[in-house]
């Protein structure tokens, strides 16, 4: 690729992570030596527009540090992160504001990431409000009206305050706030793992469809490898805070070649009874 | 054939509540026989954690009761038992595990202690308990039993503290495990590992087991009968592997149909459209029909069950044939 087209010189990628480490101090020992823990080893990828990028593994395997790392809010111990070329980290006031709206995230609990004490339509103006975006009040909340209409919630839905919600469209509301004020990515932290299947569909469906019409890219952290195969373009299997297999998701699920893939692959229930094997 | 173990018969477990009588579990039946598997699925508030409670009768009181119905347990029916006159049953002939095994354990007691405490509170020796709990914790595969015995559960991870659990119901060699979504909390590969292993106790004993779960794939590994779940009802009866070759309820059919997977990838997957109706206003007919694609006129009135063989039955008039999962 030439530098014509490629201005940035990322292959055509909106986020980069170059060679993420994260270490915790654990406790400091006798003469003051330090015992760290390695929560995130040597990560890199990179997402482009309008592409789904899926970081699976067991609980502890660093996958949630790794999203947390490129939204900037957890600082890595070496490596960075690009976004559009420029790194995430060290950026301050407006430089820092402006990466924030580009940069958004929708996580497991939609009960615990909205404010009960704000109606829907705060939750929902709130990020317009600190960026300026769409005029005065009336306009803020005329687009957050027309945020809901498309994550599927009637107008009245505005200024209702979450508990009035279920699960499902709770997480809505709080893909609408993401979407609020305009991001070019999107951190999806189990966004279905609290959902019923039904309604799991329901918010799949609605990520896919404004991913199509936006070009948004999707860093999708998570432990279900079925919505993995369903939704993600290439998959970066993580153990003990490394990436210890990469691809595309059919290439990869079909031929593991490594025993971290083949176990979390093989421990998937089939809907097949006649092919069960966790039982004879 | 012999009677089942457990047979629960039009059971009805409803809440008093501030609007009014919320009949959470209104009219469901289905048996568990010895050394088989039933799984209650279905989605959040569809009843079948209430329904499993009121096996033991449990259901928190005094919002929640019995409002009608029988539980034949060896043919004896266990409503005409008080609550005290249930407490030999509880824990020993029927045990239960949970979803979320930290709150079940006591935080300040040693896994030793409590492990003594199941085998000895139905009238065992102290004496043999210890050497009973360190047994139990070997059967259920932790690495170094006798290290456990001394631990607390903070120091467990959660697949162990699933397994400690695992052992304290298996204490007393129950006759019927109820499983409560036992393993949603835990990673795919721990989850695969608790259910092989109670699918293993269950060969060996002889147990029944009534499995709570959403997931249909575990439905698919482990389970022999199937009851599916909706609004407070069971709206279909089937052997599993008839079951997942044809669903033939509407909404059996439309879970199915949201299961995300590589086939359905560039696609939509099925939504359903609506809400479940209000558990503490039933609609009088059938209570998927505002959400069903198929519904017909005389979908206002409650379906009768519909039998399609001799252990498969629906509810519902038009029960549709499309819709399986291949």
């Amino acid at each position: 690729m030439n530098a014509l087209s490629d201005p940035t010189g990322n292959g055509g990628a909106l986020v980069e992570a170059r060679g993420l480490s994260k270490r915790f101090p654990l406790r400091t020992g006798v003469l003051g030596r330090r015992e760290w823990r390695t929560a995130v080893d040597d990560v890199s990828f990179a997402i482009a527009p309008g592409r789904t990028v899926a970081l699976v593994g067991e609980s502890g395997s660093g996958k949630s540090t790794v999203g947390l790392m490129v939204l900037g809010l957890l600082e890595p111990t070496a490596g960075d992160v690009r976004f559009e070329g420029e790194p995430v980290a060290g950026r301050r006031g407006a430089d820092a504001k402006a990466l924030r709206r580009r940069m958004q995230v929708v996580f497991q609990d939609p009960f615990a990431s909205l404010n009960a004490r704000m109606t829907v339509a705060e939750s929902v103006t709130e990020g317009m409000r600190i960026h300026g975006l769409n005029g005065d009040e009336a306009g803020r909340r005329a687009a957050a009206q027309a945020l809901l209409e498309q994550v599927g919630l009637p107008a009245h839905a505005l200024d209702r305050y979450p508990h009035e919600f279920s699960g499902g469209q709770r997480q809505r509301i709080a893909i609408a706030r993401a979407l609020s004020v305009e991001p070019r990515f999107l951190l999806l932290d189990e966004p279905t793992s609290a959902l019923d299947v039904s309604v799991q569909s329901q918010v799949l469906n609605l990520l896919r469809r404004l991913q199509r019409e936006r070009g948004l890219a999707f860093l999708f952290v998570t432990h279900n490898l079925a919505v993995v195969e369903y939704l993600a373009d290439t998959v970066c299997v993580m153990e003990a805070g490394r990436i210890v297999e990469r691809g595309d998701v059919a290439e990869l699920f079909d031929a593991p070649s490594t025993e971290t893939t083949r176990r979390l692959l093989d421990a998937i229930p089939s809907l097949d009874p006649s092919a069960r094997r966790l039982r004879a | 054939m012999a009677n089942p173990l457990l047979h629960v018969e039009d059971l009805r477990t409803w809440f008093r509540s501030p609007r009014g009588i919320v009949k959470a579990v209104d009219g469901v039946s289905f048996t568990v026989e010895s050394g088989r598997t039933r799984a209650l699925v279905g989605e959040s508030g569809c009843g079948k954690s209430i329904t499993a409670l009121s096996v033991p009768q449990l259901v928190p009181e005094p919002a929640g009761y019995i409002a009608g119905g029988r539980i034949l347990w060896d043919s004896e029916d266990l409503l005409e038992r008080t609550w005290s006159a249930m407490r030999p049953l509880r824990g020993r002939e029927i045990a239960m595990i949970f979803q979320e095994p930290m709150t079940s354990l006591n935080p300040v007691a040693t896994i030793g202690r409590q492990l003594e405490e199941a085998s000895t509170v139905h009238g065992g020796a102290w004496r043999a308990a210890r050497a009973r709990a360190l047994e139990l914790l070997e059967r259920v595969g932790l690495r170094d039993p006798s290290a456990t015995l001394r631990q607390y559960p903070h120091e467990l991870s959660g697949g162990m503290r699933q397994r400690v659990m695992i052992a304290m119901a298996l204490a007393n060699r129950p006759r019927l495990l109820i499983a409560d979504e036992p393993t949603t909390a835990l990673d795919v590969t721990v989850q695969a590992q608790i259910l092989a292993l109670i699918a293993e106790l269950q060969r060996e004993t002889g147990m029944a087991v009534l499995l709570i779960t959403h997931d249909l794939g575990i439905v698919a590994e482990v389970a022999d009968d199937v009851s599916v779940m909706y609004a407070g009802q069971i709206v279909e009866e089937a052997p599993t592997a008839a079951l997942f070759a044809e669903p033939r309820h509407p909404y059996t059919q439309a879970l199915f149909a949201s299961l995300p997977s590589r086939s359905r990838r560039g696609g939509d997957l099925a939504t359903l459209e609506g809400m479940v109706p209000d558990p503490a206003a039933w609609p009088a007919g059938c209570r998927f029909a505002e959400r069903c694609a198929r519904r017909l006129p005389e979908c206002a009135d409650a379906p009768p069950w519909r039998s399609l063989a001799a252990d498969r039955r629906v509810r519902c008039v038009l029960p549709g044939v499309d819709g399986g999962t291949a």
